[in-house]
């Protein structure tokens, strides 16, 4: 009588353990709401995105570059791509991926076009993000992104400026919560693949 | 002593100063870009990169890339010496040749020609292919 309540009992713990450990696999670090109303910005083509409404119900892959970064900015791009590419091939659904422009003066929806265009981005569920600069600093100052204009370079053709930034890519959940955000030119994508799958569960 | 004559040309000029797997980021005119390559020194002496130019951008300069708490920014630098015996990296991230202001597109598999400037080994001509990383 005595062994078979132990027996209960440790079936029981048994059993709480593994709904724990499941649980604890599927949370991610972070679970914060972007604090903002609806913010219209421009994409690539010149068109209207209400953000971050137009996410609403899609994992959101979001990162924040400058089109006339040599070295970071290109870094990030490239891990957006393979992260792009990494979806696909695990047909994993309803991901998109954006990157919103902190240098809006210059990053205009063409310029932004060309960055993408050379860089052979594939649209489908890749958008590029510029619009009003008081709108965009509402958008960095929420998610704590640093973006702080150095020095002026002088050159033939005029002068060129290089900005210290946040290298930073923000995983947003279907409900607009960021979940977690990791280091954008040294992403781990296998890393943000396994996160990207525990919010689809 | 044919033989040996050739021996000791190619011994005083082979090259003691190497550049590979020179590469370009892609970038459209009037934009900015970045080379990466590695540098060996098989000299008994350390060397100086002094300067690196190019006709296909408006300026040239050596920067390297710091990461500070997430911050990222970029410092220009003077020169790089390279220690004898040793290899240097320019990376993405690290130390890179920042093409400022472009003359024209770079696309994917293009070959860009460049002149790397050092205090001993004086001038060496390098070509890069842009590659879409």
């Amino acid at each position: 009588m005595f062994s078979f309540k132990i027996e209960k009992y440790l079936l029981v713990i048994s059993f709480l353990s593994i709904i724990l450990i499941y649980g604890c696999s599927k949370k991610l670090p972070m679970d914060k709401q972007i604090g903002f109303d609806s913010i219209t910005l421009l994409n690539q083509d010149s068109s209207q995105v209400v953000f971050p409404d137009e996410y609403k119900n899609k994992i959101l892959l979001l990162t924040f570059i400058y089109t006339n970064c040599p070295d970071i900015c290109p870094m990030t791009t490239h891990n957006m791509q393979l992260l792009q590419e990494e979806v696909k091939k695990d047909n994993l659904k309803n991901v998109q991926f954006a990157e919103l422009s902190f240098d809006p003066e210059r990053d205009v929806p063409s310029v932004l076009k060309e960055f993408g265009d050379i860089r052979n981005i594939n649209y489908n569920n890749f958008t590029f993000l510029t619009g009003k600069e008081a709108d965009v600093k509402k958008i960095l100052n929420n998610m704590d992104i640093l973006a702080l204009p150095g020095d002026t370079t002088k050159t033939e053709s005029g002068n060129v400026y290089f900005f210290t930034h946040t290298d930073r890519i923000d995983l947003i959940d279907q409900n607009g919560r960021i979940r977690n955000e990791y280091r954008g030119s040294k992403a781990n994508i296998q890393e943000i693949i396994k996160d990207i799958k525990a919010l689809e569960d | 002593m044919i033989i040996l004559l050739s021996l000791l040309t190619f011994l005083t000029h082979s090259p003691k100063i190497k550049i590979e797997n020179a590469w370009v980021r892609p970038a459209g005119k009037g934009m900015n870009s970045a080379l990466y390559f590695n540098i060996e020194n098989s000299n008994t002496k350390p060397d100086v990169l002094y300067k690196v130019s190019s006709p296909v951008a408006e300026l040239v300069q050596m920067h390297k890339t710091v990461e500070t708490n997430g911050l990222a920014e970029m410092k220009q630098i003077k020169s790089v010496t390279i220690p004898s015996n040793k290899t240097i990296e320019f990376k993405p991230g690290s130390y890179h040749v920042m093409l400022i202001k472009l003359k024209r597109d770079l696309n994917v598999s293009q070959k860009i020609d460049f002149v790397f400037y050092f205090k001993k080994a004086g001038k060496i001509n390098v070509q890069a292919e842009v590659k879409g990383q």
